[in-house]
């Protein structure tokens, strides 16, 4: 587990588990513990050099004269230490390069000078939502309880200071071990502000670095339209790091975070009122996902205000807030979250002086293997803006690390990336939605249970469930799975691995149920709900009248 | 819709000589393989009766109620008393996330009790629609075996049924039993246990199987003292060893008294409890006292030795692989056969036997990866082997991948209980032979991935899938180092 690190869910000892994959990678003495890993310290770092001079020295010679011989400080320097620059940066030095990376100093809020070991997913993202999210889904469980014969003298509160302190302690927890973990990697690291000067250097706060290859993963940072009273609003880097529960917050975007958002502060007991552009939250998922979800959070108790956009924030006389949108004004808000995207982190990095190329939004441009328009310069995670998960910056991290130092071009796999949202209720995802497989493959089956889950049976609320099968009508491939309900995330993971290795609903179908349980539903789906057809008896039906006239 | 018989006797009969049944199929036992193999036939065109006893919560000789084990006295009650006593933990977790509760929570049993019997009541009457719907006629009443094709039903107040029928499926199920040892009429059995009067405050528990282990969490959830006794070293005979002592441990973390390679010898009445004493000379109080030692299937009143029916020593209906007796008209699926007993597996029986006899797709019942889960707290689950058995069976080395972590939500919450999971590898073939886990939600995550184990996914398509993040499932796809290899000779050896 501790290989991974992605979250804190750590073994006992972390650091003899990372010790002991060493030797997966490299042919270096296996340092046994953390004991005798100190005790050998001086004998491996020496051992370590050699290793890393006479690679160097092969791969300067297999370059072929292109480029004369020249002593670099590093093999790889790496600007950013959240999930995918952490990850290449060890891998790199697991297969014997000499890495540095430099971060911001650490803070809850991301700034153009703060940051922190560990990045977004660990530090404003991921690790921090999904403990508000276990905070904030007890107000549901009592609520539950209450149908288990559970009762409570008093209707429990909740004080928002001990959650921010112990989210806080374990944040800082968090952010030692990635700092441990690049050390006991043998990575050097440098508090700083990383700016690149020329093809092989860096520039950290004045102090220049030389390296063969340099990797840009500085991730992305939350981004407010510039509208009168703007300065008022939060963004996600606050609003998990809130001094005081929020009495009424307007939450304003409809794609994932927002609704994360929404489900947390909801929870924890606020007034919460969601602003989206369009008619539906989380644009580009399955449209059935997404008028699920908007029903479940409203019985939830969130208002969703559609087809509203804020135009301007006005802060009273008692200090609240007003949003005023293209359909009128709101007012008494004590705090207004945008949640309305992000953008990749790389202003003043100094790309433009050397030829990085990027996008419109900022994105710097990569080809399959990561690398800029600048050969010895590289970049994964967010600050490519392809995939925005962590789990797909480690694989580029992991894939680039192979790539440079292991002698083993590798593309990072971008198929069947399964994906959660830690909305209440959650949701996973794996491969097409139903209107992408439309349009890809034409011919489709789709099968889907809507049901009422045993807890909520008993709990008498009004929770479902949703899941959704997306089938090849001529290869019987399963294209997609899609699920809005309890545990969403977890059941996700399993199919995922069925659906990347390319699996068949006769083998989801072959597949004995765990019962009672609610993934089961996903291997008892025996009737399609609707066949989608589009040979040429139905030319010119859209999608939606086909599913229309097949619906069953 | 026209059937094809794929038995071959039937194939030579004419319909004229089909005509005279009452019926295609008469079943005994209406629980899960019985109403799964009399509507699939149904929908094949077959004329299909079926008899269950009357509906109650505790079974015996002469009460059931169409559902069967698994909804009126099994996994549905079991569940939903699991997820009510969940929330004894949930709710002690809940404090330092900051939510400030009463420092003693009320419990109230009897609603828990009330909801549990209505929801239950809830489901017999479905299944009732689903038999209706499917067109097969129910009947309430004790339903025995006269001869090969034929069937009585003697009904609640007695009167007698006689039918024929072209094919009879049994489905009767299974019960538990219990040990006999002097005052064990003072012990109650899982039927009980789900439906007590009153919560006891001290609980003795005798078994080690899941059945145990389930309702040893249940109580102690819910409150109460727990002893749990057993035989073995470990509870769970049968599944991985490293995942027995994860659920041994977690249970003892959890409170609950665990006496190993104990067995209770006699239960006396005394004013003030049950008085237990054990074969190690120890004596305890306890309100109640539950025997988990064991099912037996409901074979005895069926009249089968009278046809003929072969019966194994523990009394299961014995049947090949089509799930036919030895008397070539009478079949039998589920518990009562002693084979895999799950309700989804019984449910396959039941499909696979219609199939066979009225869809015209002779079909047999694969055991092979059949996943299932021990919904103790919190819960295991697993798939295909353990890893013992992969070293007995495997013909090269054996790889074992574990992952041992603290769950996220116990980084605030502060409770001190491990997450293992654990993918055991052939090494030549690269394929996954069995996954394991005990920790929350394990039998939600493990579905999908006994898909992937089913068609025989390899370890390097586990690697190939990218992880949902922050989940505990994700661990599952970034097991990147070994952390033991069993060599052929079956030397357990470190690989560093």
């Amino acid at each position: 587990m501790a290989t991974t690190f992605t979250a804190p869910k750590l073994s006992s000892p972390t650091f003899q588990t990372l010790c002991r994959n060493l030797p997966v990678f490299t042919p270096l003495p296996n340092p046994l513990s953390s004991s005798s890993r100190h005790r050998h310290h001086h004998h491996y770092r020496l051992h370590l050099q050699q290793q890393r001079r006479s690679l160097f020295v092969v791969r300067a010679e297999s370059e072929n004269g292109s480029e004369p011989l020249r002593h670099y400080d590093f093999d790889l320097f790496t600007i950013g230490a959240g999930s995918g620059g952490v990850r290449a940066s060890r891998f790199a030095s697991n297969f014997g390069a000499s890495v540095a990376v430099c971060e911001l100093p650490f803070s809850t809020i991301s700034s153009e000078t703060t940051g922190g070991v560990g990045g977004t997913c660990v530090l404003r993202g991921c690790v921090p939502k999904k403990l508000m999210v276990y905070a904030s889904k007890y107000s549901h469980e009592f609520d539950e309880s209450n149908g288990f014969g559970w009762k409570y003298d008093t209707e429990p509160k909740h004080d928002w200071s001990t959650l921010m302190a112990n989210k806080n302690a374990e944040l800082h927890r968090l952010t030692g071990i990635y700092k441990n973990i690049l050390g006991n990697a043998g990575v050097t690291l440098i508090e700083g502000r990383g700016k690149i000067v020329d093809p092989h250097t860096v520039d950290v706060d004045g102090k220049l670095y030389t390296a063969r290859h340099i990797l840009i993963s500085v991730g992305g940072r939350p981004f407010i339209p510039d509208i009168p009273g703007s300065e008022y609003a939060i963004d996600s880097d606050a609003a998990l790091d809130l001094p005081s529960k929020p009495e009424k917050v307007a939450i304003v975007g409809g794609g994932y975070i927002a609704l994360e958002f929404a489900g947390i502060f909801k929870g924890l007991q606020s007034e919460v009122h969601l602003f989206i552009r369009q008619k539906k939250v989380l644009r580009g998922f399955d449209e059935e996902i997404r008028d699920f979800v908007g029903e479940q959070m409203s019985l939830r108790g969130i208002k969703f205000h559609i087809e509203e956009s804020p135009q301007a924030i006005v802060k009273s006389a008692d200090g609240s807030l007003s949003l005023k949108t293209n359909k009128g004004t709101i007012e008494g808000f004590s705090h207004i979250m945008f949640a309305t995207g992000r953008r990749p982190n790389t202003k003043n990095l100094g790309l433009e002086s050397v030829g990085v190329k990027m996008n419109k939004n900022g994105a710097i441009e990569v080809d399959e293997y990561s690398r800029t328009t600048v050969p010895s310069i590289w970049a994964v995670g967010d600050v490519t803006d392809r995939i925005n998960l962590t789990p797909v910056a480690l694989m580029e991290g992991g894939a680039l690390a192979k790539t440079l130092f292991q002698n083993e071009p590798t593309k990072p796999d971008y198929r069947a990336v399964p994906s959660a949202v830690f909305s209440q209720p959650p949701i996973g995802q794996v491969g097409l939605t139903e209107e992408q497989a439309i349009k890809e493959y034409g011919d489709i089956d789709v099968y889907t249970a809507n049901f009422r889950p045993l807890k909520a049976t008993l709990s008498g609320l009004p929770d479902r469930v949703l899941m959704k099968l997306i089938v090849c009508a001529k290869t019987d491939k399963v294209l997609g799975l899609h699920m809005c309900g309890d545990d969403s995330a977890e059941i996700t993971q399993g199919f995922a691995v069925a659906i990347k290795a390319g699996l068949t609903k006769a083998d989801f179908d072959a597949t004995v149920g765990i019962h009672p349980t609610s993934a089961e539903e996903f291997v008892t789906m025996r009737t399609p709900t609707r066949k989608i057809r589009q040979g040429p008896e139905s030319e010119g039906k859209t999608g939606n009248e086909a599913k229309a006239a097949a619906g069953v | 819709m026209a059937r094809k018989m794929l038995v071959d006797e039937e194939l030579t009969q004419t319909n004229h000589e089909e005509a005279h049944f009452d019926f295609d199929l008469f079943v005994i036992g209406a629980g899960s393989g019985g109403v799964r193999a009399a509507r699939f036939s149904a929908n094949f065109g077959a004329k299909v009766g079926i008899c269950e006893l009357p509906f109650h919560p505790i079974s015996s000789e002469v009460i059931g109620g169409v559902g069967g084990t698994c909804v009126i006295r099994g996994c549905v009650p079991k569940k939903i008393l699991v997820y009510g006593a969940a929330f004894g933990g949930e709710l002690e977790d809940a404090r330092n996330y900051g939510w400030e509760l009463n420092e003693k929570l009320n419990f109230n049993w009897k609603k828990l009790l009330h909801k549990k019997t209505d929801e239950i009541i809830r489901l017999n009457g479905i299944y009732k629609r689903l038999l209706s719907n499917a067109g097969v006629k129910l009947f309430e009443g004790e339903g025995k075996i006269v001869g090969p094709n034929e069937v009585e039903v003697t009904q609640l107040d007695g009167t007698k049924l006689s039918y024929s029928a072209k094919h009879i499926l049994i489905a009767t199920g299974s019960r538990a039993h219990r040990p006999a040892i002097p005052g064990q009429e003072l012990g109650i059995t899982s039927d009980e246990a789900l439906s007590l009067e009153d919560l006891p405050k001290r609980a003795v528990i005798f078994g080690g199987g899941y059945i145990a282990v389930e309702f040893a969490s249940i109580w102690r959830g819910l409150g109460a003292e727990v002893d749990l006794f057993f035989r073995r070293e470990l509870p769970l005979r049968g599944f991985d060893d490293e995942m027995r002592a994860v659920v041994a441990r977690n249970l003892e973390a959890r409170g609950i008294n665990l006496h190993p390679q104990t067995n209770l010898t006699e239960l006396i009445k005394t004013d003030n409890g049950i008085k237990v004493i054990t074969d190690h000379g120890e004596e305890l109080l306890a309100g109640v006292v539950l025997f988990a030692t064991g099912r037996l299937p409901n074979s005895k009143r069926l009249n089968l030795e009278a046809v003929g029916v072969e019966l194994d020593k523990t009394g299961a209906v014995k049947v090949d692989e089509y799930s036919r007796t030895n008397i070539p008209s009478i079949w039998a699926v589920g518990d009562v056969t002693n084979r895999m007993n799950l309700t989804p597996v019984a449910l396959m029986e039941g499909t696979c036997f219609a199939k066979t006899v009225f869809g015209g797709e002779s079909c047999k019942p694969d055991y092979s990866h059949i996943p299932c889960a021990v919904f103790s707290i919190p819960p295991l689950s697993v798939v295909g082997l353990s890893e013992e058995q992969a070293i007995e069976q495997a013909n090269s080395d054996v790889l074992v991948f574990t992952s041992n972590f603290n769950p996220m939500k116990n980084t605030i919450s502060g409770r001190q209980e491990k997450t293992v999971m654990k993918l055991v590898v052939d090494a030549e073939t690269d394929k996954v032979l069995g996954a394991s886990m005990c920790g929350p939600d394990a039998p939600e995550i493990m579905q999908g991935i006994a898909v992937a184990l089913k068609c025989g996914a390899t370890k390097a398509q586990f690697d190939s899938t990218v992880g949902l993040h922050p989940s505990a499932a994700e661990e599952f796809v970034t097991m990147r180092s070994v952390s033991r290899r069993i060599t052929v000779s079956g030397k357990p050896k470190e690989n560093l």
